[in-house]
């Protein structure tokens, strides 16, 4: 590659191939209690990253001899769509699926109260839609709002992002483009940020150490701003109660209004008639 | 005041009593479930918006006889996993498919639970709720249930599993207004609401 064509991944202004600042994710939205039958459910778009997650359980563990009489078991499993890649993906789980679930998993182990239901298992499916770079993070970040969802005792949110670095520059949350550059290290890291126990960590390439402090603190700030929108959508559910509040309050207003406006004219008229009265009296008294 | 909160959520930093749905960290009260907490109230405790059933001793539950065995039967009463009732002071025949109101007579540290008490319902509709909203079917001293059976004029049983199981009277009515209350549950001032719910909808019948 020649120098006239290399890749400008972060311009002078600070800003990155798709405009974003270098500490800034991608967008993120995220819905909570989307399907009906399955006990907790999450639905999140991330940039182009589209995940389902559903959680079953906790449930007896079968086969039995998996079942531990001390916790319950975390079965994550993730899948990508065949439709999620470019390229067709064999539906088969392959190596890199197989991975994923295990560090998942592991990952939410972590902040389960899973003492709580012994020989039980706590089963979550989490398949991705599409995916543009950073589906694992995704993929963890809404497996975390779907065992809330559930009602899955935990110590915290498990919030996911990934950092890396492009040109040089420690970037927040990659997307294909980026994590394709010729220097780019990408680095998964899960966190629960009450007690900032780092859950999940994984890195694909190498960073100094300097660049691997500056790396956490870009993550931590990720974190923090990802995990309000995970607690929104779950109060999001929950949201009736000020929406009637409002109601009632705007129709209480409108009839406070209404009987002011009544009272008003029922003294005008009680004026009116007062008047009438003196009146009548007075002519009254003159014929008199 | 009262305010939702969500797993990790501080729900107060005060020293008080612990109840049920919360942990302390750091000299500090969070919230391990989805749930309502109450600012004033002299415990920190959070009532679950989401979750599970998990029995309790003495809990009234609606269960379906499952299997048979030689000494007693199983029953399927909507947790973790199927409870033994006894054959011993069975009175009435009881097969595989019967609807049985039982009641939790011993639970272990694995949660299973052993049942007793069955009483067998004939005809009549058995459906299902959140466990968690259970009490809100309920009220307070059985407030909304009364409220229910005058409204819809129903002989029905709230089991502590979810399970409700309701004959005679307008039992579509019945479900439609205990499906209110479900979704409603977190709202404040519910049996006045569902006391005006139902009697508009008896006058629209």
């Amino acid at each position: 590659m020649t120098k006239e064509e290399k890749k400008i991944y972060v311009n002078k202004k600070g800003l990155r191939l798709d405009g974003r600042a270098v500490d800034e994710s991608r967008p993120i939205t995220i819905k909570a209690g989307v399907l009906k039958n399955a006990k907790g459910s999450c639905y999140l778009e991330w940039g182009q990253n589209k995940v389902l997650v559903s959680v079953q359980g906790p449930r007896e563990a079968l086969p039995k001899h998996i079942a531990n009489p001390f916790k319950a078991i975390v079965k994550f499993t993730y899948r990508m769509a065949a439709f999620s890649v470019p390229d067709r993906k064999n539906p088969r789980p392959g190596r890199r699926d197989i991975e994923i679930s295990k560090v998942c998993g592991e990952a939410l182990e972590k902040s389960i109260f899973l003492e709580k239901y012994p020989n039980t298992q706590i089963e979550i499916w989490a398949q991705i839609l599409d995916s543009n770079a950073g589906s694992r993070a995704a993929a963890l970040t809404a497996a975390s709002v779907a065992l809330a969802d559930a009602g899955i005792p935990m110590k915290d949110l498990v919030t996911s992002v990934a950092v890396g670095r492009i040109d040089g520059k420690i970037v927040l949350d990659l997307n294909k483009e980026e994590e394709d550059a010729p220097d780019a290290v990408d680095m998964p890291i899960a966190m629960m940020s009450n007690s900032k126990e780092i859950v999940l960590l994984q890195m694909d390439g190498l960073f100094s150490k300097k660049e691997w402090e500056e790396a956490y603190e870009v993550a931590v700030k990720g974190i923090e701003k990802i995990k309000q929108l995970q607690i929104n959508a779950l109060k999001e559910q929950f949201k009736l109660e000020e929406k009637e509040e409002k109601k009632t309050k705007t129709e209480t207003k409108e009839k406070s209004v209404e009987s002011a406006k009544e009272t008003k004219t029922e003294k005008k008229e009680d004026k009116k008639e007062l008047k009438d009265n003196k009146e009548l009296s007075k002519a009254e008294a003159e014929v008199q | 005041m009262k305010k939702i909160v969500v797993p990790g959520e501080l729900v107060t930093e005060q020293r008080k009593r612990t109840g049920d749905h919360v942990f302390v960290h750091n000299g500090q009260i969070y919230s391990d479930t989805v749930g309502i907490t109450n600012n004033e109230s002299t415990t920190a405790s959070v009532v679950p918006l989401k979750g599970i059933y998990i029995p309790k001793q003495g809990d009234i539950l609606i269960g379906l006889v499952v299997n048979e065995l030689f000494s007693g039967f199983l029953v399927d009463v909507n947790s973790f996993s199927l409870s033994y009732m006894s054959k011993d002071r069975i009175r009435e025949p009881l097969k595989r498919g019967s609807i049985v109101s039982v009641r939790v007579s011993k639970t272990n540290e694995l949660n299973e639970a052993d049942v007793s008490d069955a009483r067998v319902f004939y005809g009549g509709e058995v459906f299902a709720v959140s466990p968690v909203k259970v009490p809100r079917i309920i009220g307070k001293n059985g407030s909304m249930l009364d409220i229910l059976r005058k409204g819809t004029n129903c002989n029905f049983i709230v089991g502590r599993n979810g399970r409700i199981w309701a004959k005679g009277g307008n039992v579509p009515l019945l479900i439609k207004a205990i499906k209110k209350i479900e979704a409603e549950a977190h709202t404040s001032n519910l049996t006045n609401k569902m006391a005006e719910f139902l009697s508009k909808q008896r006058n629209i019948i």
